[in-house]
């Protein structure tokens, strides 16, 4: 049974389609790295994936359930949880409350939320800033943040977008590092990164897309050698 | 949160009980009478703080439900007698239900499109009552019965009231519930992505909300006795959002100690020939504009500074 | 004939309710925020035209551009007093902008109305009219001169500013921040003069009409209250930001109320415009011309 399912689905905005037949699978404990050009179409895959969308056509299934249309919140208690590309904190809430209310959202105990988000914060070398508003920390620390909230509560798919975007060197490595580790816990996770070395480390494999197509999905390496793949980043003449 | 909110329960608490020993000191039938409307202000205050200081919904209908909730009680014993045991439990009730109704109206509302729909149902009700001439007497005014006969026995009634709206209010703030509204107010598309039921919660923040400003509407009406559709002015929910505002938005101290204050000054200011509003115009603005935590984030402001919230980091990390 | 009386009246309401909303519009359009002392600028004009006229002796004529200085001066004051926390950086309202315009605006609102109650006097002056012609008559329709001129005047202001924003130099910076503030900026539009120039705009346009009204409802502190809300309905219906959307929706407001009023509910006329309002937040919140907004 695959962990997420997706198959052709196709989004429009006004004349301009987005999403145009794109579809892949993913099985759990996969660490899946999704790239492409500017406008092929990531985001609003991503999107639609946490909710934020309905599709016009296709099916996205959880574990064989559909749940295309779901919203968000519904979704986040199923398991998909996500990062935003403009980091999304509650600035006005301190760094241990914003996680305690995605632990306390998806049915953790105060105490129990409390406890995990202690250790997260640790593990984040955010614990100095446990009490501290979190529209006072820094960008790069407001995506920790942002990232220890969708690992509160193992989620059944962890969507990442563009996480390592404007972060500092130190904190790429800490994400990475904690991306890694619970890899090695059977965490799923899709990442959606402009920033090639990174998934070259991180994922084994690769989804390439397109003016809303997938046009590779393989083996990391393999896929930064495809031709397709290097004729849609840099062009027909690059060859 | 824990030890801030704490400072807050305690400074509550010691508001409360200063205003409970009052009588001992103040035999003035006028200025008692003053201070048990404070009280009604305070639960006002203290419900449009739940809504918009915590879950960031700025409604313009305070003063509403609270006319509302008077009228339930009022017009229940006007046609039907019922006395006010029954009818200031009714009065919370239907009061809860139009703001549930309300409430999930709105729900996609923001900003200024929630505050012109809310305006333009603060608006309505106020002429729908004051037309419905028949039925609710409108500008001539309803008579309500009275609950006691002495002063003294309202002003603990309700007291109790808003010590218990206090109390429940710090409680309720503490558990899961205030995370979730401040989250929505804080950011309601993360909260969405991060599991919380936005439709629920807002919906309840609204019906909490309305159901204590119409339990404040009840008491008042039995209080004062005659009640009118001047209530649900636009300038009565104005002087209510000003007490949140001049005590301190998103606390729970704040709405308490700015009914108090503004309202004392007030009659205070009366004496002074009418610069009330003026002032407390003023006030809010300058206080929105300069201070957004209110008094009592000024008051705060040096004891914050000599507490360090940021751990100094361990010799490990 | 009821049926053109009634048509006149409205058009001609509308025409008045219009100059305020064009100002709210504009306001909306270019800080995204409602402004809720909007009656208030209307309030102001009707007094300085009403008080300098009477009190100073100033042709009523002459009191009109005044009353016109008179409102663009205080949104100027406004806009540079108040309104900067709306596009400076971070300050502690900067995740709550909506709510931080609604409080200001709504404490601007019960200052101006309470100022003027104490030091002017809670009692209502009549305002002068511009011509003393008391019947004109429009075809089969019967007016008083005063509004007639009023209602020309108001148009010829409405025609003007209508094509200024469309078509000169300061409109189009003015259309340009509304669309994108940091763009606009970074080709060298100064985002905060186009914000002080269209609050004075729309605070001279406001004060214009309570003036050229002030002959028909007499200026108390609180006239501008019902006029404001009426603008409200207006832009939400023309769609917010956009000005002719508010100069239709005006009239179509002003010729319904005018209708309604006859063969619906006289006491309830001004409801239906607030029952408008709501409906359209609720289903179709761009009104009939504005666009959606979309948010992730």
């Amino acid at each position: 049974m695959p962990c997420l399912f997706v198959d052709r689905v196709q989004k429009a905005f006004g004349g301009i389609k987005a999403l145009d037949g794109a579809s892949f699978t993913i099985d759990a404990g996969e660490l899946v790295g999704l790239i492409g050009p500017n406008g092929s179409g990531k985001t609003t895959m991503l999107n639609i994936l946490s909710g934020h969308l309905a599709p016009d056509a296709g099916t996205v299934a959880l574990e064989e359930r559909p749940v295309a249309g779901m919203r968000p919140e519904a979704l986040a208690r199923l398991g998909v949880m996500r990062m935003f590309q403009l980091t999304r904190v509650f600035p006005r809430m301190s760094a241990l409350d914003n996680l305690m209310v995605a632990g306390c959202a998806l049915g953790l105990e105060q105490d129990e939320a409390e406890r995990r988000a202690g250790r997260l914060l640790a593990d984040l070398a955010l614990a100095p800033f446990a009490h501290l508003d979190a529209g006072h920390l820094s960008g790069g620390q407001m995506k920790l943040l942002e990232f220890g909230c969708c690992l509160m509560v193992p989620p059944r798919i962890a969507l990442l977008d563009e996480p390592f975007a404007a972060v500092h060197p130190t904190m790429k490595e800490i994400m990475a590092g904690f991306i890694r580790r619970r890899h090695a816990e059977r965490q799923t996770f899709l990442v959606v990164s402009h920033d090639m070395p990174v998934i070259i480390e991180l994922c084994p494999r690769t989804i390439c897309m397109n003016a809303g197509k997938v046009i590779a999905d393989e083996d990391t390496r393999a896929v930064l050698t495809d031709r397709a793949v290097i004729e849609a980043y840099l062009g027909e003449a690059a060859i | 949160m824990g030890s801030r909110a704490r400072i807050e329960l305690i400074v509550s608490l010691a508001i409360l009980i200063v205003v409970a020993l009052v009588p001992a000191f103040v035999a003035n039938e006028y200025w008692r009478g003053v201070l048990i409307v404070s009280m009604v202000f305070a639960m006002l205050a203290a419900a449009w703080n739940l809504l918009a200081g915590y879950t960031g919904q700025f409604s313009l209908a305070p003063a509403t439900f609270g006319m509302i909730g008077a009228y339930t009680t009022g017009l229940l014993a006007y046609h039907l007698e019922t006395p006010p045991i029954l009818g200031i439990p009714a009065a919370v009730v239907v009061a809860g239900l139009i703001g549930l109704v309300l409430g999930r109206i709105v729900l996609r509302l923001r900003g200024p499109y929630l505050a012109l729909t809310t305006l333009s149902f603060a608006e309505i009700m106020r002429l729908v009552i004051s037309n419905s001439i028949d039925f609710t007497r409108g500008d001539l005014g309803l008579n309500v019965p009275g609950l006691f006969q002495s002063r003294l026995a309202y002003y603990y009634l309700i007291l109790g009231a808003l010590a218990a709206v206090q109390l429940g209010l710090y409680w309720l703030l503490q558990t899961p519930v205030g995370l979730y509204l401040r989250a929505i107010r804080d950011d309601e598309i993360a909260a969405a992505s991060r599991g919380v039921k936005i439709v629920w919660w807002k919906t309840y923040a609204f019906a909490l909300s309305a159901a204590i400003s119409g339990l404040a509407g009840a008491l008042y009406a039995h209080f004062a006795q005659l009640i009118s559709p001047e209530l649900g002015l636009i300038s009565q929910s104005g002087l209510i959002i000003s007490m949140a505002v001049i005590g301190g938005l998103g606390t729970l101290v704040g709405p308490l100690g700015g009914a108090f204050l503004v309202y004392y000054a007030s009659e205070f200011l009366r004496d002074f020939g009418n610069y009330q509003l003026i002032a407390f115009a003023l006030l809010v603005i300058l206080f929105a504009r300069f201070f957004r935590e209110g008094l009592w984030g000024l008051l705060r402001r040096p004891f914050e500074r000599s507490r360090p919230i940021i751990a100094a980091p361990s010799p490990a990390e | 004939m009821l049926f053109l009386d009634l048509l006149s009246n409205g058009l001609i309401i509308g025409v008045f309710y219009a100059l305020m909303a064009i100002g709210l519009s504009l306001i909306f359009g270019i800080l995204k925020i409602v402004n809720f002392a909007h009656g208030e600028f209307y309030m102001v004009g009707a007094y300085v035209y009403t008080l300098t006229a009477l009190a100073l002796g100033v042709s009523p004529w002459l009191a009109l551009p005044l009353a016109f200085a008179s409102g663009a001066l205080v949104g100027l004051v406004v806009e540079r007093l108040l309104m900067r926390p709306l596009y400076a950086g971070y300050g502690s309202w900067s995740v709550m902008k909506d709510e931080y315009a609604v409080i200001v605006t709504f404490g601007l609102s019960l200052l101006l109305i309470n100022l003027v109650d104490k030091f002017v006097g809670p009692y209502g002056y009549k305002g002068p009219a511009l011509i003393s012609t008391t019947r004109i008559a429009l075809g089969p329709v019967l007016m008083s001169g005063h509004k007639l001129i009023a209602a020309l005047i108001a148009i010829g202001v409405i025609v003007l500013v209508a094509l200024v924003v469309r078509y000169s130099f300061w409109g189009r910076q003015i259309q340009a921040v509304a669309q994108n503030r940091l763009g606009a900026s970074l080709a060298g539009i100064d985002p905060a003069r186009a914000s002080a120039i269209v609050f004075a705009l729309a605070g001279a346009l406001a004060a214009i009409s309570g003036a050229l009204l002030a002959n028909i409802f007499n200026p108390t502190p609180d006239v501008g209250v019902f006029p404001a809300i009426k603008s409200y309905v207006i832009v939400v219906l023309g769609g917010m930001g956009s000005v002719p959307g508010s100069i239709i929706a005006s009239l179509v407001l002003g010729v319904l109320e005018s209708f309604g009023g006859v063969y619906i509910s006289y006491q309830y006329r001004d409801t239906f415009g607030l029952v408008i309002l709501i409906l359209f937040l609720l289903f179709r919140p761009q009104g009939l011309f504005g666009e959606r907004i979309r948010e992730v």
